[in-house]
């Protein structure tokens, strides 16, 4: 019995030791940069320390990005969270926000930067890196920037397709309505997945904004939908199966499919929509100076030529040359699409579409 | 209610119990719950976007349960009353579909029995359409036998073995005795597993998410809300209907159980064996136990013929190449080792303490507790996992390990089937035990320890194992909690599937499911001979 109490007791002080050191640490320390680092006499100190890195890239890309930051930047070591899923950090670093444990989030469609952007859990910083990089694809505001566009495509899987459609691969959104596809396609969820969203944001721009014929569009759509997977790459990995002949995803990882399996095609429609990768930092991060440090080298040519190399996707900056085979903006025929319009909007389309199909 | 008073030591138990509950069940789930305020509420049910996955989840729950529970039901007979051969086989098979982590092994159904299927397309030419209800029903029924057919075996194996012998020297034939005699005393095990298999299902989000198709149920719809719409308003309130769902099977059940007694253990000992069942029974039972061992043999089989292939199914090229993510991860399988151990053996003992202070207890509120025990089974992974996170990042518990953390988590999450066994196997058990020890001078919480756990051997073991294989085949729970020192093997395995690498995924899951029955046997193995860890087993 009484073991316990002083058990409890312990903790008790162990806490508000804990909460003393909290406060303390908050108030005196705003910069953590070592006095050693502050003493150089250069003006710009350089940067040390640990950040916490929440990361959905793949898990090669997330591997050489470490390694080509500690070359670049050595002295800050990176903690990654990786969470191949953008969706989950963007819900983590929300439910995170009376304590942030991330200093940068990395990877995912603009949109869910843009959503903890408008929600003020992100630092804004410019860096000077981002200056070369097009306007539509930085956040005006700085709290995110653009580092790859992802162009979005369709899966075929070759044998199914011939034996069961036959012609030519679809080359317009319209093609994948025929009902010789009927129950054949997977699609990743729009609720879960950004491509999946993109996807219907795409089908309204591609109508001139005409909500009622893009919803119609999903209507006849879903007739030939079988699944709506959680992720993109479970999409893939049904029709490279061969369980569906087809699904709309993102022409770079189908193309890192196709390495695998060669009985998969990827063909890009016209009037086809893209995402752009963003990577920010965190509100409330303790080492701003690595943090900064990090966007900085996200945005050198020598990450986006390694990002180009491990995911096929197309750097932002304009001399990273894209990898072979892969489509880039300019090679394939995009649909206007409005990235501010399509995030502010998101919720609403969603539901509309929710409704429009019955799920 | 006199007993607390007299002996303060049970009521500081009582009120420690308490304190962990409201602080590690209650809390985090307020915490959420709050998040909408009342406006969120009404906004999100005017929407009515959850009467279809409302409707779809009570049809799940009823199909899936009563097939997991029959199943469970002839696989615990089979193992307790008959004596067909190779039971340690199959009493191993029987935990297998608990060890399935999310995605790996749905995705191994879609293998074998989707459209291309190896064994539908290959093998038999068809092209079935297995997304959907049926879909669900199928894997959750091979997914849930086990649970009921722990539960159900602990209460058979407990059951007296006299009462039958003496049904049958009455003249009963093997047919009677276990209607009349075996079956009624089985019921608050029944009540047990089917309460407990149906709350399972009803939260049940990663079999849904990939094998429903089209047919959403209210965890994958809840899951969608909030990784897609960030929106834990919604979520939020279809988390309220699950838990009221569940506070609606928790009800039907206590008025299933009644108020009678189901005493099998009394006073006096006994060591006489079973009458035997009839040989074709027996025979019955083998066959059937071998259809469903042959069944999750292939599931497992796939993921182990994928992990040593080139890309399966396309290129069945033997490799070692995937085996090479074991090493490079061996972290995230050391941390999930460590983290499943230590959470099921204090979930274990605090499910069985909390059971024997609400089953022999007379004190009020104990209802209240035994339903708050039973509700993290209601509440999806997500919602804990996301409590938590919200709970306890907060800058003044920012000393605390995520590791203890993540494993505090897993404690109180797997609580209710180790809570269940408890309860039901202290049912069987008459209180004249607990009082014989009172009364020759023992306190009460002596009486549990050193009287009433050599018995409940059963019930801790059932406890055991079903919070390590849930601990150990997570995703949800941990996935906003984990840190670069805390990842665990479930994590590196949703990477993995995300990043296209099925056969390093297959290999990181073959070597997460073996270290776990490793682990199991050690436990197993070790524990014998202290306590009757496999009374299952009798």
């Amino acid at each position: 019995m009484t073991p316990e109490l002083d058990r409890r007791r312990f903790l008790k002080l162990a806490s508000a030791t804990a909460l003393v050191a909290a406060c303390g640490g908050a108030t005196t320390a705003p910069t953590p940069t070592p006095s050693v680092a502050a003493a150089t006499a250069t003006g710009t100190p350089k940067p040390t320390g640990r950040i916490s890195v929440y990361s959905a890239l793949n898990e090669l890309t997330n591997n050489e990005f470490i390694k080509g930051f500690k070359v670049a930047v050595p002295g800050v070591e990176i903690d990654l969270v990786p969470l191949a899923a953008a969706a989950e950090l963007q819900t983590r670093i929300r439910a995170e926000k009376a304590s942030p444990k991330a200093d940068i989030f990395i990877g995912g469609d603009s949109s869910f930067h843009d959503g903890l952007g408008k929600e003020g859990l992100l630092e804004p910083y410019t860096s000077p890196n981002a200056s070369a990089i097009a306007k539509e694809a930085k956040d005006p505001n700085g709290n995110w920037t653009g580092f790859y566009f992802g162009i979005f495509g369709i899966i075929t899987n070759t044998d199914r397709f011939n034996k069961e459609i036959g012609g030519p691969k679809p080359t317009s959104w319209d093609d994948l309505l025929d009902a010789k596809y009927r129950g054949k396609l997977v699609l990743g969820s729009p609720i879960t997945t950004g491509g999946g969203y993109i996807f219907i944001a795409t089908q309204v721009f591609r109508f001139g904004r005409d909500e009622t014929k893009a919803m119609d569009y999903m209507k006849k759509f879903h007739a030939n939908v079988a699944q709506y997977p959680g992720t993109s790459p479970q999409a893939i990995a049904l029709v490279s199966q061969g369980q569906f002949v087809g699904a709309p995803n993102w022409a770079h990882d189908i193309l890192s499919e196709k390495a695998k399996n060669p009985g998969i095609d990827l063909s890009i429609p016209k009037g086809t929509g893209y995402e752009i990768g963003g990577v920010s930092i965190v509100k409330g991060s303790k080492n701003l100076p690595a943090a900064k440090a990090f966007i900085d080298w996200v945005l050198t040519k020598e990450a986006g030529e390694l990002n180009v190399r491990l995911s096929n996707r197309v750097s932002v900056r304009t001399d990273v040359a894209p990898a072979p085979g892969a489509p880039t903006l300019q090679s394939v025929e995009l649909v206007n699409y409005d990235r501010d319009w399509a995030s502010a909007n998101k919720d609403r389309l969603v539901r509309a579409w929710q409704q429009a199909v019955g799920l | 209610m006199t007993s607390l008073r007299r002996e303060p030591s049970l009521l500081l138990a009582l009120a420690i119990v308490t304190g962990l509950v409201l602080s590690f069940i209650v809390y985090p789930q307020l915490r959420v719950l709050a998040t909408p305020g009342p406006a969120g509420y009404i906004d999100f049910l005017s929407f009515g976007s959850w009467v279809r996955p409302l409707q779809n989840s009570i049809t799940v729950t009823v199909l899936s349960t009563t097939t997991a529970v029959l199943l469970g039901f002839v696989y615990a007979y089979a193992m307790v009353y008959t004596d067909m051969p190779g039971k340690p086989f199959f009493r191993v098979i029987g935990i297998l579909p608990l060890l399935s982590p999310p995605f790996v092994v749905a995705a191994a159904y879609i293998l074998l029995f989707g459209p291309r299927g190896i064994i539908t397309y290959h093998v038999f030419g068809l092209s079935p359409n297995i997304l959907g209800l049926y879909g669900i029903w199928g894997v959750q029924t091979i997914a849930f036998f086990p649970f009921a057919y722990q539960l159900i075996a602990d209460v058979l194996s407990r059951s007296d073995a006299r009462l039958e012998q003496a049904a049958r020297n009455l003249g009963a034939g093997p047919w009677q005795v276990f209607r009349s005699v075996t079956l009624p005393l089985t019921r608050p095990g029944l009540g047990a597993a089917i309460l407990t298999t149906a709350i399972y299902v009803l939260e049940d989000f990663g079999n849904p998410a990939l094998i429903g198709g089209l047919y959403t149920v209210l965890p994958t719809q809840a899951y969608g809300l909030i990784s897609g719409f960030a929106d834990l308003t919604g979520a939020s309130v279809v988390s309220t209907i699950l838990l009221l769902l569940a506070l609606g099977l928790y009800v039907s059940k206590i008025r299933l159980d009644g108020g009678r007694a189901y005493v099998t253990v009394s006073g006096r000992a006994s060591s006489m064996p079973r009458p035997p069942v009839p040989r074709v029974v027996s025979i019955c039972a083998l066959l059937a136990c071998s259809a469903l061992a042959l069944l999750i043999l292939l599931v497992y089989g796939t993921l182990v013929v994928s992990a040593l292939t080139f890309a399966f199914p396309t290129n069945l090229t033997f490799t070692t190449q995937h085996l090479e993510y074991i090493g490079a991860h061996n972290l995230s399988l050391r941390n999930t080792l460590t983290f499943g151990l230590v959470a099921a053996a204090f979930s274990a003992v605090f499910a069985m303490f909390a059971g024997f202070l609400v089953e022999r207890g007379t004190w009020r509120g104990r209802r209240a507790l035994d339903f708050l025990l039973i509700m993290p089974a209601a509440v999806p992974g997500l919602f804990f996992g996301i409590g938590y996170a919200m709970a306890f990042n907060e800058p003044w518990l920012d000393w605390l390990d995520r590791g203890a953390l993540i494993t505090i988590s897993m404690i109180f999450w797997n609580i209710p089937v180790g809570y269940q066994a408890a309860v039901a196997g202290l049912r069987q058990i008459d209180r004249s035990i607990d009082e014989a020890a009172t009364s020759l001078g023992a306190s009460r919480l002596r009486g549990f320890r050193d009287v009433l756990v050599p018995m409940l051997g059963g019930s801790l073991r059932v406890g055991f194992v079903t919070t390590f294989v849930r601990a150990v085949t997570t995703l949800s729970v941990v996935i906003f909690l984990f840190t670069p020192q805390s990842v665990v093997a479930t994590i590196t395995i949703f990477q993995l599937v995300n990043d296209f690498n099925w056969g390093g995924a297959t290999a990181f899951t073959v070597a997460d499911v073996s270290m776990a029955i490793i682990a199991l046997l050690v436990v197993a193995a070790v524990g014998r001979g202290r306590i009757a860890l496999g009374a299952a087993r009798a």
